[in-house]
Order: C-alpha cells, then structure tokens, then sequence
C-alpha cells in the first residue's frame, strides 16, 4: 500500500493548508487566502509532474471559468433586485405585509419567509436573496419585534434553504450533469422540505417578540415608498421574468434559449422603466458589481482551487476518502463534511463529494434523486461557516448586526439541527420516498 | 500610495502573463488539427455539413469518412467522440479508418462527432491539453476534449434543457452534450444540428447498423458492456457471447431505458430505420476518486484509489494492479464492433458487411494502439485529412 502517490497528495495537502493559513496570518482576505492555497499546491504539485510546471498557468486560469455563468448570474439577478430595491418595490411589499399582519406577526414573518425565499429559488444562490430582498426583510422583522440576532438567524437560514429550493438547485444540478441522472422531479423532494423547514425556522426563532412596537409607529419608522408606486409596477418585472422562464418551457422549441443572465437583464429592464423614481441605471450597476466583487472573486478562486486540487490528486483522494467510509459512519459524518466542504468549496463540494457519493449511494438500491434532494439541504449550511461563509457574512452585512459572528451562528442551531435531520433523514429513507418524485413528474 | 503602485503594476504584470502563457496554450489547443490517413478503403471523405447546412463554418462541422467495399451490401456507421473526453473511443475508430479493407458493403466513419467538444476541456476538472500515443515512428499528438461542445461554440446554456421533441427536462449541463441531442433538430442548438445531420446521413445512405463508441468510469453501473433497445437486442446479444467466449473479456448486454430521451440508442431506434448499439469499455480516468488526471492514468488506467476500491467491492468492472490499459480498451471496441457488424452480416446476407486488416482485442494487446496508425509525413498527402 506504500504508493508514492498517497505521500505526494499529503504533501501537497499540507502545503496547501500551510499557504492558506499564513496567508489567513497576514490578514489576507479569504479570496487571496484561497489563491495563496492554489497556487502553492500547483508549486508543490509540480515537483512530481502533477501538473507539469509549464501547465500550471494553464490550470490556474482554466478554473476560474468553472463558475463564469453563475457568477454572470449572481451580477445580472442583483442589479434586477436592486433596480426593484432602489425603485421602492421591495419597501412596498414589505409596508404591506406589516400593515396587514401586524397583530399576526407570525403570518407576517411566514410571508417575509416567501419573499426571501423566492430570488434564491431562481438563481440557486441564497446569497441573491440575501443582497435583493435581505435588508429591507430585515428591517420589517425588527418593526415586528425580533432581535438583530434573531432577524439574522432568520435570514441566513432561510437564505440557505432559497438556494436549495426548486427550480434552480445548482448542487442538485451539478451532482446530475455528473452522474447522468436527469435533472427531474426535485419539485416536490425539495419543495415540501424547504417549506416545511423554513416554517419550522420562523416557528421557533420567530415565536417570541423581544420588543413591542405598534403598528402605526412600525409603519412611520419604515422608509416610504414613492409616490406613484402600485401593485402593477411591483409585479410587472417580476412577470417579465416569470413570463420567459414560461414561454421556455411552454413553447421550449420556438422560444431562443436566452440563458439567466439575459433574462434578468430583460426584467431589470422592464423594473427600470416601471419605477416611479428615477434611477440611475449606469451607477447602480457600478455600485452593484463594486458590492460583489468579493463574492465574485471568492467564485472565480474556488473554481481555480477546485482545478489545483483535481490535477494535483487531492480532490481524488477527497472523494475516496468519503467512498471508502463504511456506510453508518458515512450518514454519521455527512451531518458535519457537507457543510465544511461547502465552507471550503461552495458549489466544488458537490462535483468532489456529492456525484461519487450519489453513485454509491445508488448502487446500494437508495433513490438517487431524493438523496441529491436531501445532500443538497445541507450544503447551504455550510454557507454560514468559514473560510468562504458566504451567506453569512452578508446575512450580518445586511441585517445590521453588531455581535459577534460567533454569538450569531449560534442562533440558528435548532434549525440547523432540524435541516440536518431532515437531510439525512431522506438520505437514509430515501427509497421509502421515492413518491415526492413521482408526483413531481 | 506611492509604495502600493509599484506593486499593483507588478502584480498586474504577473496576472496578465500568467494569463497570456494559458491563453496561447487554449488557442493552440482549438486549433491544432488532427491528422488522418486515409486507409486502402477509403474511397471519400466528406463533411458532415453536406447533411446539415446548419454546421457549415462552425466549430461543430466534422469529417465523415466512407469506406467503400468492391462488392455491393449493406451499410454500417461508427461513431467516436460523442464525448471527447472518452479517447478509446476515437482510437478505435481511427484504427478502422486508416487500416480497414471493405469487401463487401460500406462503412461510414465519424472520428469525432461532437467536433466542438474535442476543442475544449472542463474548467475544473484539471484535464490535459493534448496527449500523444507512441508509435513505431514517433509520438502522435491527439486533443483531449470534453463530454459536452465548448460554450465557446454554443451558449448561454438554458436554465433548464428541454429535449426535442419529447420535452423531457434534462440538466442544463446537456444542452451541450450529444448524446442528450438525439434525434435532433437542423435548425436547433448546435448538438441538435450535429445529431440532426446524422439521422440525415443514416437515411439517405440507408445505413442498417450504427455504433456509437464510448468509455465509462469503473464505478458507473453500466460498462463492459453493449447498450441496446429491442431492436438491436438479438445481435447484441450473440456479439456479445460470441466476444466473451472467444476473446476472453467480459462483455455483456444492456436494455436501452425507454424513459430516458435524447440517447443515440434510444432515439435512433425510435426515429429511423437503423439499428442502433453503444459500447462502453471501462475507462479509469474519468472516475472521481482517483489520483492526478495524469497521461499515465489516461493509458494505463492504473490507480491505488482505485483499487483500494475494488477490493472492497465498490466498482462494477473487475480491477486489479495492471489497472485498464488502452490496448484492452482499445482492443474491447474493435472487437466487439467487428462481432456486431458480423453478427448482423449473418442474420442479413443481403446486407453483408465484410471488414478486414482491423485489429482485434489480442492483436492491440500484443502490439499496442500506435501500431495501427500511419506516419502522415509519409503518407501520399492527398490522403491525409486533418480533422
Ligand atoms: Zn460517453
């Protein structure tokens, strides 16, 4: 069993970890963090020909396109989001909900849940819900009587659970274009979870009010939307993107394939001529981008890491490594790996892990695509732990919280322990399950 | 200020030449030509256009190279690189292509079907460039590919991938991949005009067999094997007993699913007169726990993951230290694609197919894949097409 190899891969492995934490030492940002890592496993791979020195620029810039078209999406469903924030739209909404349901603040709180949850849904990025509809979200939870702490524990779980809801689940999406399992059924097998889940969050972390505000002085703190503004030009850019994602699927042979980005531009488009105020589009979008800019680079470093870890072997290992496990111990550790490799990998960690799992999985007569239903609600957990923690650092970003990180992490542990459950729960029954697919066919 | 401009500008120095010296490995990669020998029975070589207008000047136009016997028969096609990341699959058809003598019928070759995808590696995935196999007068150099067309050629992708013209819902991933586009559309994305054309070549020059040629990871279920729908169920079975008895690899028969679209084995069968079969030889590099995607892995298929695995029984192919070498992946198609194309020729004599001077499984394993392949510089270069 003495191979080279095993010595070579944990080689690099610890020069790799070695790089990210002296530059984590140097109070590097994650992003540099994680090309520090790169490129010093690409350096310590070169030595054995794993790559070849003179391929190495090639794997480091092949990498960052990994996630191109999503990181295009992240911009574009942003900028619409924002055009809808910026016109008064989302403070529209929200004036709504609280002055309908003020007295219910549960039934308040459960609609704000919807709203979060639906930017996530239609990007697969929870970080898109956060950004668009996180703040102003966060300022109704308060006028409702929820601490910063909770408002952001809230917000972050459910952000996550956005991501994995239905129709686009890019962990789910990754895990099938790998295995050759179609990308159908996950309507209902990730749904009903998700609902179920995020009702389950605003339960418990929404129960209690810490403070009392009334309603006429909720609605006198809440900034005002403008003048002019109605139900028609709130709804109508979300029709227009709505409207192509239908004519896609209704007529999927005569309608052009515009792809995301194209489509948010459109409905951006169309928010942009139906805001009463006028918006600068031109500084908008520069200031939008500016924001991203962390994530984007975060996106762009992951996929390159990503390449380094495959063409040096680490990745490979990684994988067998989850394989090899026997299979009690596996459920076991699938609670705490899936969300740390998504703190180390964001979307890499269902390439790595989750398509050789599936397989396995699979072979062993479970319901594939219940399993990817269940490994891809405990990913988005992972967005809340470092290095990456996506989510969460723009959750605590948006929602105002001044404690520490830690302080709100913390918040959110019965829901978290309900979503692993629940995760793991439709892994292990998954073949007892199989219905939710079947209906959602 | 003045301290931290020197160091931007160095800083953007280095990313800019790191990004110059990838830049002109990718433009050498998209446009590097492979070249190939015609063989004693090549009698035309034509584009894949002249069936589909549609590819006409894009990156998704191929050659198409006909074997043509001296005696009238029937008509066979084989088709490599669906998905050009699985390279046994474009050997073996090179092998038939510039060594095959036909005497009887007609074999139609496509070396690389989904041309664009044979310009383009995954980012991620951290495959190589190029690979060269060695041959008794030097290396030849081939491009590595991927599973899917370069977005370069076809994009944005849709959200979601609507198979025509069953509207079955499919990864966004699959728009790109041609063995998710069949039977295609000649005015639809570019994989739809690819697999569109070819459902034209299958009619008009009424072929009876067609092979579609690929490699499988150890740990994906189906592989050793022949994928096959009623139709083609009868002589894939005999090709593959015939194989397994008398060649000694394992070989066996897999229905083609009815509810999966867009599959050659499927949807030719379901839409033309042509029998369809598709082949899988194990192929190690593609599976995910394995070491470096080395050139050494992509021959010898030799991994310790691997067979760390195996010996728990967690892979579908038998494995062991000699891992799958090319000559046996290699030698695994030629074989079985020369059994199904006489399987057929037995059961239609008026449709015979008669091939010879192909290797066989025990020739490749004696002799190794670069044996079989012509020196093009010395080739008479009116039959050197580079493709
Ligand atoms: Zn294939």
């Amino acid at each position: 069993m003495a191979n080279p190899l095993y010595a070579h891969i944990a080689a690099v492995l610890s020069v790799m970890a070695a790089a990210y934490a002296a530059a984590r030492w140097r109070k590097l940002g994650v992003e540099l963090c994680m090309l520090a890592a790169a490129v010093a496993g690409g350096l310590a791979g070169a030595v054995v020909q794993t790559p070849p020195i003179g391929e190495l620029a090639r794997h480091l810039v092949e990498g960052t396109f990994t996630y191109l078209d999503v990181m295009l999406v992240f911009v574009t469903a942003t900028i619409f989001i924002t055009i809808v924030t910026e016109s008064g739209g989302v403070d529209f909404i929200v004036r709504a909900i609280v002055r309908a349901f003020h007295r219910q603040h549960l039934v308040a709180l459960l609609l704000l849940m919807i709203l979060i949850l639906i930017p996530g849904a239609l990007t697969g990025a929870g970080s898109v819900s956060v950004l668009t509809v996180g703040a102003p979200s966060a300022l109704a939870m308060g006028h409702l009587g929820l601490s910063k702490r909770r408002t952001a524990a809230i917000l972050f779980i459910v952000a996550g659970l956005s991501a994995a809801a239905p129709p686009v689940n890019i962990w789910a999406m990754v895990i099938c274009a790998g295995t050759a399992i179609p990308y159908v059924g996950f309507t209902y097998a990730l749904g009903i979870p998700v609902l179920l889940l995020g009702t389950f969050t605003i339960l418990t972390l929404g129960w209690r009010r810490d403070h009392r505000v009334s309603r006429d002085e909720a609605l006198r703190a809440m900034p005002q939307p403008p003048p002019g503004m109605n139900w028609w030009r709130v709804l109508l850019p979300f029709g227009a993107f709505f409207g192509t994602v239908a004519a896609s699927r209704l007529w999927p042979f005569a309608t052009p394939v515009m792809g995301l980005p194209l489509q948010f531009t459109l409905a951006a488009i169309v928010a942009l001529l139906c805001s009463p105020r006028r918006i600068n589009a031109l500084a908008l979008s520069r200031d939008t981008v500016r924001r991203l800019v962390p994530l984007l680079a975060t996106m762009a470093i992951v996929g390159s890491l990503q390449q380094i870890m495959t063409v040096t072997g680490v990745r490979g290992a990684i994988s067998y490594a989850v394989i090899a496990m026997p299979l009690a111990l596996l459920y076991v550790l699938l609670v705490v790996l899936l969300p740390i490799s998504e703190g180390l990998l964001t979307y890499g960690a269902a390439a790595i892990i989750g398509i050789p799992l599936v397989w396995y999985l699979d072979s062993i007569g479970l319901h594939a695509t219940i399993v990817i239903a269940g490994l891809s609600l405990l990913w988005p957990l992972g967005d809340g732990l470092p290095p990456t923690a996506l989510i969460g650092r723009l959750t605590v970003m948006v929602s105002g919280y001044e404690g520490s990180y830690w302080s709100f992490l913390k918040e959110t542990w019965l829901p978290w322990l309900a979503i692993t459950a629940a995760g793991i729960g439709m892994i292990v029954y998954s073949a007892k399950l199989s219905a939710l697919v079947a209906w959602g066919l | 200020m003045s301290r931290s401009g020197p160091v931007k500008g160095l800083l953007v120095a280095v990313v800019a030449s790191v990004a110059a010296v990838a830049g002109a490995q990718f433009h050498q990669h998209r446009h590097q030509r492979l070249p190939i020998v015609a063989g004693p029975a090549v009698a035309r070589v034509a584009s894949l256009s002249e069936y589909g207008e549609g590819l006409a000047r894009t990156m998704a136009d191929t050659k198409v190279f006909f074997l043509q016997g001296a005696e009238p028969g029937g008509s066979a096609l084989i088709m490599a690189g669906t998905h050009a990341n699985e390279i046994d699959a474009l050997l073996s058809a090179l092998i038939f292509v510039e060594n095959a003598v036909v005497e009887k019928g007609t074999l139609i070759v496509i070396p690389q079907l989904n041309h664009s995808a044979s310009v383009y590696t995954r980012p991620g995935d951290g495959c190589p460039l190029f690979y060269g196999i060695e041959t008794p007068w030097g290396t030849k150099v081939f491009r590595f590919g991927d599973r899917g067309a370069s977005p370069l050629d076809q994009w944005p992708d849709p959200d979601v991938y609507v198979h025509y013209p069953d509207a079955q819902l499919l990864s966004f991933l699959d728009a790109r991949n041609t063995n998710r586009s069949w039977p295609g559309r000649p005015d639809g994305l570019l994989t739809e005009r690819v697999t569109a054309a070819v459902m034209r070549l299958l009619a008009e020059e009424r072929v009876d067999i067609a092979l579609d040629l690929h490699g499988a990871e150890t740990m994906f279920p189906v592989t050793n094997c022949i994928v096959a729908p009623e139709r083609s169920m009868r002589i894939a079975t005999m090709a593959s007993m015939t194989v397994t008895a008398m060649e000694g690899f394992e070989n066996h028969v897999e229905p083609s699913p009815k509810g999966f679209r867009g599959l050659s084995h499927r949807e030719i069968g379901d839409h033309s007169d042509t029998a369809p079969f598709l082949l899988e030889a194990p192929f190690p590099f593609l599976d995910q726990p394995t070491g470096p995607k080395t050139r050494d892995l992509l021959m010898t298929g030799r991994d310790p993951f691997l067979l760390s695995l195996a010996g728990q029984q967690k892979l579908f192919v038998p494995y062991d230290e000699s891992g799958w070498p090319i000559e046996k992946r290699v030698g695994q198609h030629c074989s079985v694609a020369l059994e199904i194309i006489n399987q057929f020729s037995r059961k239609r004599a008026d449709r015979a197919i008669r091939i010879s001077e192909v290797p066989r499984y025990a020739d490749l394993v004696r002799n190794g894949v670069g044996f079989y392949f012509h020196d093009p510089s010395k080739a008479d270069p009116a039959r050197v097409h580079l493709d």
